[in-house]
């Protein structure tokens, strides 16, 4: 009886010695994964420059409602000229939500291709420019970041700080990429603090 | 001789508490290393603590024209600080090129500041805290002038 209690008691030691040790191993893996980081990163080999910029998209969130100049108030940025007279942006945005995935616009010369689309629950915008440097712009933004940005009483202003949260929320993604014959650029979102 | 051991010991003491209340807020630290002859060397480490004190010691015309300057930005500069005080180390911005490296991060409660050039080497160290108390005495400054 004695033996089977000192047994059970071993293990039970053993068990909590492993459950203490798993969590410190996650537990710092857990915090860490809370804040995420928005990267942006240009290279250009050709001249031998790099920019790398980390920021917690808390930060920003925190620090934009705190500057009001120009067009920027609230976290919020006043689009003047927008010319989106006539377009009913939000009627738009419903119904491209409400649709299934698909190509909405494609668009084909000798110069460019331009292609908008549908996946996933993001936007998707393909932009290949032949006439300057071979660019090609790849745009990813889910549509709960967009919603966010529109959510707003005015028609004519974007709510950085609401699409800044929403992105948060979203998940690790891809932004934006920039490729021509010379520079790349990359903005991403995801939980790591650095760029390796 | 008991009662001099006993005077060195409280002055000690008192030189002790003294350095630990000047460093509680850290330190700043601003190094700048000139490659190219006469090849400056500069290293100044002070307890960050003296920042904010050394605000009120400057001349109060320059004081009032900073703090004006200054003022759009302090809310902006304030949440920054605020949420750098939470934020994990992490750079923020490294950039290079052929001749130079620049690079601005956090790193255990202190904004550092590195720019690697071809002819010399700036490292500026300084915590959150004090840059936090200096800010806020230059705020104070500018509604004082006001």
């Amino acid at each position: 009886m004695r033996e089977t209690m000192r047994r059970r008691t071993q293990i039970a030691t053993v068990l909590c010695l492993l459950v203490a040790g798993s969590m410190a191993v996650v537990g710092p893996a857990i915090a860490a994964s809370a804040e995420k980081y928005l990267h942006v990163n240009v290279e250009d080999p050709t001249r031998g420059e790099s920019v790398n910029v980390n920021v917690t998209l808390s930060m920003a969130e925190r620090i934009l409602p705190a500057i009001n100049n120009h067009n920027l108030h609230n976290g919020k940025i006043l689009i003047h000229n927008a010319e989106m007279n006539g377009v009913d942006i939000r009627a738009l945005l419903d119904a491209v939500r409400t649709a299934p995935d698909n190509e909405f616009v494609t668009v084909k010369d000798k110069d460019s291709d331009v292609r908008v689309a549908k996946a996933s629950g993001n936007i998707i915008v393909h932009v290949i420019d032949r006439k300057n440097k071979e660019q090609k712009v790849d745009v990813t933004v889910p549509l709960k970041v967009v919603d966010a940005l529109f959510n707003t009483v005015k028609n004519d202003e974007l709510d950085i700080v609401a699409a800044l949260r929403a992105l948060s929320d979203a998940g690790d993604v891809l932004l934006v990429t920039v490729q021509d014959s010379s520079q790349k650029v990359r903005v991403w979102v995801d939980s790591q603090n650095t760029q390796d | 001789m008991i009662l001099l051991g006993k005077s060195v010991l409280g002055m000690a003491g008192v030189v002790l508490a003294g350095a630990g209340i000047l460093c509680s807020e850290g330190l700043v630290h601003v190094k700048v290393v000139e490659r190219k002859p006469p090849g400056l060397h500069i290293s100044v480490i002070a307890p960050a603590m003296l920042a904010p004190i050394a605000v009120h010691f400057a001349p109060q015309r320059d004081l009032a024209q900073a703090a004006r300057e200054i003022q759009p930005y302090v809310p902006a500069i304030r949440a920054a600080l605020d949420s750098l005080r939470d934020t994990e180390d992490v750079v923020f911005v490294d950039v290079k090129e052929p001749y130079e490296r620049v690079r601005v991060s956090k790193l255990g409660g202190a904004i550092v500041v590195d720019v690697d050039h071809i002819g010399e080497t700036v490292h500026v160290s300084a915590p959150v805290r004090a840059i936090s108390s200096t800010i806020e005495q230059l705020a104070a400054a500018s509604s004082n002038s006001l």
